[in-house]
């Protein structure tokens, strides 16, 4: 069954760079939506219950703490598998970020798509 | 037989005799008088030598009147008689009446030179003094009631102690005819030199002091003495500011210590640099939202015999907030640049990683987008890393423009044109608005003034939400006129810039604006755009918390100062600013 994911980053460029690394990487088994910013993406994530969300924190409108606090909220996002893209500056948020439920964090300039592959991967093994 | 006819000479030579013996005489009685004279004066000067040398002797350098005061009448009985030598002296809440008595009195006598020294105590005050307490001591011979001499010589001195009326010395006797002029002047001057002593020490000591209390009073350090037992001697106002409210309202040692407790303990640190007599100092002190830096000192005495001794210690409390500040808008920076470098730079690698290694270079339309973003990926670094190199030349006063014959206009119609896309992808619309009078050829760096409009139009853009307005503005400003008020004659949209700064005597110049229907800028914001660190979040459509580096109106003001033009900005909260620069004509 086909796997949905929801990338929510205001950087257009990893966003594509993302969804295009995810679906061919995926090999079919990765259906990926995006949004642009923190509210944008809580009305996809409300309208589409992806199995995976792919976090960016800092972001206009809604950052991704706050995003997170509403997705928790939810019936429906208690459990949504979340993971954040962070720069190195901003890990000290990742304390925050665990204690809503992040399940794990790829650092963006960093990260090479193959490992973001494998951590996604991860989530769905289980 | 005596010679008659020497008769004559005889009597001429005794009559001659006579005058001669008499003359001498008088003559002697006139130099031995002028002797005495001399001999009397001669006396009274050493008496008063003797007497203003025992009385400084005695006083020293003492400030405190009524020590001075029982030193002059200890020492008058040397020279002068007397039954009653006595002084008041005016204390704020009560009278001091002290007697020394040379011969049994009576309490009479003694009530009446009381009553006497009052009466001209309230003469010369000019209001009564009937209410005060009087404060008695007779020291001396013991008063007897069977003896009713009354007072029949007196005279007063009153004392005078910097222009103030301190009190008044009497000296009164029993027996009648006494203190002639001679005995009265000395002792004016014995007690009017003691009060000039007094009064010119104690100006030494109060500017002295003075001066000691305004320094302390004025430093921005709070500063907190101590004593031995670590009881507080002196503080000024930024250490009780420090220190903050106490239930007492006199900050002690405790409060201070309480308020740093969480932090290190400052009696310890204090008792440290006593013992160790070293300076100690203290870093990372936060208190609320202010830093400071803590030095602990021990007070030595720098003076006769305690020299050397320590007195005490000294807490100094250095805010070191701006420092801090300064250091992590520093940081920040930094960090924010590395983070601008590094997104760009992240995304070209993994777009390099996805074209090695998926098929998105077979398919034409794919690698067209993909290229798209290694450019723009591309590009934005090196926007960056060039205003980097701009903002560093700035900085270095190396930053040169190259000014030709160019259109302004022209130039701003073009920009207007590239930024067409960006505005209608945004829903805001983009207009151009162009006044009379505008020369078509005017000096300038056309790349540089180029890369002020892009900046300013991109900023505009950014920061206007959907359905709003960017205008474009170019017109020509003559000396002696507003900028602000020429805008608006020419019907175009203007946001004044604060009162404080008037444009009306700019020399004739182009006036190149943009205005925008965006949130506005704080006056407080405002200051603060041309700071190279400074970077605001905005709640705008597009503005997002660390985006952009803010290094863009830093270089927009170098190229236009370069021009020898000014840069300004005006803006109101929630309705929109105008950024503007002129181009002056003269300078060519």
């Amino acid at each position: 069954m086909m796997k949905k994911i929801l990338i929510i980053d205001d950087d257009k460029i990893f966003s594509k760079i993302l969804r295009d690394g995810l679906v061919a990487g995926g090999q079919g088994k990765y259906e990926v939506v995006t949004a642009f910013d923190g509210e944008e993406g809580f009305e996809v994530a409300s309208r589409e219950k992806p199995d995976l969300i792919m976090l960016d924190l800092m972001m206009p409108k809604v950052t991704g703490i706050e995003f997170l606090k509403k997705l928790r909220a939810e019936d429906w996002g208690q459990e949504t598998p979340v993971i954040v893209e962070t720069q190195l500056s901003d890990l000290e948020k990742m304390s925050e970020g665990v204690e809503l439920g992040v399940r794990g964090y790829i650092i963006k300039s960093d990260y090479s798509i193959d490992a973001i592959l494998r951590q996604v991967g991860d989530v769905f093994k289980e | 037989m005596f010679p008659r006819e020497l008769l004559p000479l005889a009597v001429g030579l005794i009559g001659l005799y006579v005058i001669v013996v008499a003359l001498s005489y008088w003559w002697a009685r006139r130099v031995r008088r002028e002797i005495e004279a001399k001999e009397r004066e001669i006396k009274h000067r050493l008496y008063e030598i003797a007497i203003l040398k025992e009385i400084s002797d005695r006083t020293g350098y003492s400030l405190n009147i009524q020590k001075i005061l029982d030193v002059i009448a200890g020492s008058l009985r040397q020279f002068i008689e007397y039954s009653a030598a006595s002084y008041m002296l005016l204390e704020p809440s009560k009278i001091i009446f002290k007697a020394d008595l040379d011969q049994s009195v009576s309490p009479q006598f003694i009530k009446d030179i009381r009553g006497r020294m009052l009466g001209s105590l309230e003469a010369l005050l000019g209001r009564p003094l009937a209410d005060m307490q009087i404060e008695e001591t007779l020291t001396g011979a013991i008063m007897l009631d069977d003896v009713d001499e009354l007072v029949q010589s007196f005279f007063n001195i009153p004392l005078v102690i910097g222009g103030q009326l301190v009190g008044v010395l009497t000296i009164a006797h029993t027996k009648a005819g006494l203190y002639k002029e001679e005995e009265m002047a000395i002792l004016y001057k014995i007690v009017n030199q003691a009060s000039q002593a007094v009064t010119s020490l104690g100006e030494v000591v109060k500017t002295e002091q003075g001066k000691i209390i305004a320094m302390l009073e004025s430093m921005v350090e709070g500063v907190v003495m101590t004593d031995r037992d670590y009881h507080i001697v002196a503080m000024n106002p930024s250490a009780r500011a420090i220190v903050g409210y106490t239930p007492t309202g006199e900050p002690t040692m405790f409060d201070i210590v309480e308020k740093f407790k969480n932090i290190f303990n400052l009696q310890e640190k204090l008792e440290e640099s006593i013992k160790l007599d070293k300076m100690i100092t203290l870093d990372g002190a936060v208190l609320g939202d202010k830093y400071y830096q803590i030095l602990l000192s021990p007070v030595k005495s720098n003076q006769g015999a305690m020299k050397g001794q320590v007195l005490g210690g000294v807490i100094i409390f250095h805010d070191i907030t701006h420092e801090k500040e300064a250091e992590k808008m520093r940081s920040d920076f930094t960090s924010m640049m590395v983070h601008e470098l590094r997104s760009p730079l992240g995304n070209i690698k993994k777009i390099g990683e996805l074209m090695k290694s998926s098929k998105i270079l077979e398919d034409k339309e794919a690698s067209t987008e993909y290229a798209g973003m290694l450019y723009d990926s591309s590009s934005s670094m090196l926007d960056l890393v060039n205003d980097l190199l701009d903002v560093s030349k700035l900085e270095a006063g190396k930053f040169e423009v190259d000014r030709q014959p160019g259109n302004i206009k022209e130039l701003l119609v073009e920009r207007v044109k590239f930024f067409d896309t960006t505005a209608r992808d945004a829903s805001v619309a983009l207009k151009i608005s162009l006044g009379e009078g505008v020369p078509d050829v005017v000096s300038m760096d056309t790349k540089r003034t180029a890369q002020i409009v892009n900046n300013l139009l991109s900023n505009a853009l950014k920061y206007t939400p959907k359905g709003g307005t960017v205008t474009a503005e170019c017109f020509l400003h003559t000396q002696g006129t507003e900028i602000g008020a020429e805008a608006l004659r020419f019907g175009m949209p203007w946001f004044a810039e604060s009162a404080e700064k008037s444009t009306a005597n700019l020399a004739k110049s182009v006036v190149v604006a943009v205005t925008d229907t965006g949130e506005g800028i704080s006056l407080e914001n405002v200051g603060k755009l041309w700071n190279k660190f400074t970077q605001f979040t905005s709640t705008a459509r597009k503005g997002a918390e660390h985006k952009g580096t803010g290094l863009g109106l830093v270089i927009v003001k170098g190229i236009v100062e370069a021009h020898g033009g000014t840069v300004g900005v005006g803006s109101k909260l929630g309705s929109g600013s105008t950024f503007y620069f002129t181009l002056p004509l003269e300078v060519v």
